[in-house]
């Protein structure tokens, strides 16, 4: 590989027809897979839809649920997949779910300091900051300094847990249900839960706050 | 500790507690080679031919300066070929013909197109 590559690992123009080193190393791939029938010639195409079904909107029906119905909360604090797999989500993955509710006195945030492990199950694919150094090498650390750079400040008393993703256990945060909600419905609940608040370095939204974004 | 000590003694893929700058709040949109990259994974994950456990160790074992290099699907890629020459599913020789077969095409498509 040339030194040009290297400093230059990123994907070809768009538009210059020809496919980079890694992308033609895929297709090769998967050509090769296919025709020695490890997987259907539709695989990967189906796999590619049921991803597109899988992004933070779904995570945050699953949240407005366990606010509004204190059983499914029950089920979903207890076992993660299971209460998921009862929806009709199913995993890609062999891995577990914990979810991490949120409480007056404990604020959880999910970080993987190895990789990237994350709930896509539910969230889609992670932002490009969960998968990069300095929030894998620092949520550990600082979490208080951390979360203060997402704007979100945590009372001294209140205790901040770290949860560290791994290949066999993913975690959701279930956060606290905004005040001024009461007579939300579960749509109306579902537009305060954003993608941050369910990897736990924001807080769920605010009505107002909802309002002027 | 010296260098080589601490490369003995972490892990390429292991950030936990290093110091590190500020978090840039970047987020891309992924490639369509990516986004099949990731399915790959995914539909080799249902069918119990490499799991999660696997597809890390695999990263790891590219060794620290690719781990540092590669952008996150082109490591992805790589060690999924790896893992998959290991398991003796395909070999070296095939993927080589097969990626020059590949990008013969593209040309052909890029010249007459």
């Amino acid at each position: 590989m040339s030194s040009h590559e290297h400093e230059h690992p990123h994907l070809p123009e768009a538009g210059d027809g020809m496919p980079g080193y890694y992308e033609i190393m895929e297709t090769a791939v998967r050509e090769l897979l296919v025709e020695e029938k490890v997987f259907g010639p539709g695989e990967i195409r189906h796999m590619l839809e049921v991803m597109d079904t899988r992004t933070p909107a779904l995570g945050s029906k699953i949240v407005a649920r366990a606010w509004v119905d204190p059983a499914f909360r029950s089920r979903l604090l207890a076992n993660g997949r299971t209460a998921l797999e009862e929806l009709g989500i199913d995993f890609f993955e062999d891995t577990q779910l914990m979810v991490l509710e949120n409480t007056d006195t404990v604020h959880n945030v999910v970080v993987c300091t190895l990789c990237s492990c994350y709930p896509r199950e539910i969230l889609g694919l992670p932002p490009d900051w969960y998968k990069l150094k300095p929030y894998r090498a620092r949520t550990v650390k600082e979490p208080r300094v951390v979360l203060a750079e997402f704007g979100t400040v945590i009372p001294d008393d209140v205790e901040i847990r770290v949860s560290d993703s791994t290949a066999m256990i993913r975690f959701l945060v279930l956060p606290q249900r905004p005040e001024g909600t009461e007579n939300f419905n579960e749509e109306q609940l579902a537009a305060l839960v954003t993608r941050d608040a369910m990897i736990g370095v924001t807080k769920a939204l605010t009505p107002v706050e909802e309002q002027s974004r | 500790m010296t260098h080589t000590e601490e490369l003995v003694r972490r892990l390429p893929t292991e950030m936990g507690g290093l110091e590190a700058g500020a978090i840039l709040r970047t987020e891309h949109e992924y490639a369509p080679w990516e986004k099949r990259c990731h399915a790959l994974a995914n539909v080799l994950d249902t069918h119990k031919i490499v799991n999660t456990e696997e597809k890390r160790r695999g990263i790891e074992a590219l060794g620290t300066e690719m781990v540092a290099s590669l952008t996150y699907y082109e490591r992805w890629i790589v060690a999924f070929a790896n893992i998959l020459f290991q398991k003796q599913i395909l070999t070296p020789e095939e993927l080589s013909k097969r990626m020059s077969d590949v990008e013969a095409r593209y040309s052909a498509t890029a010249t007459t197109g």
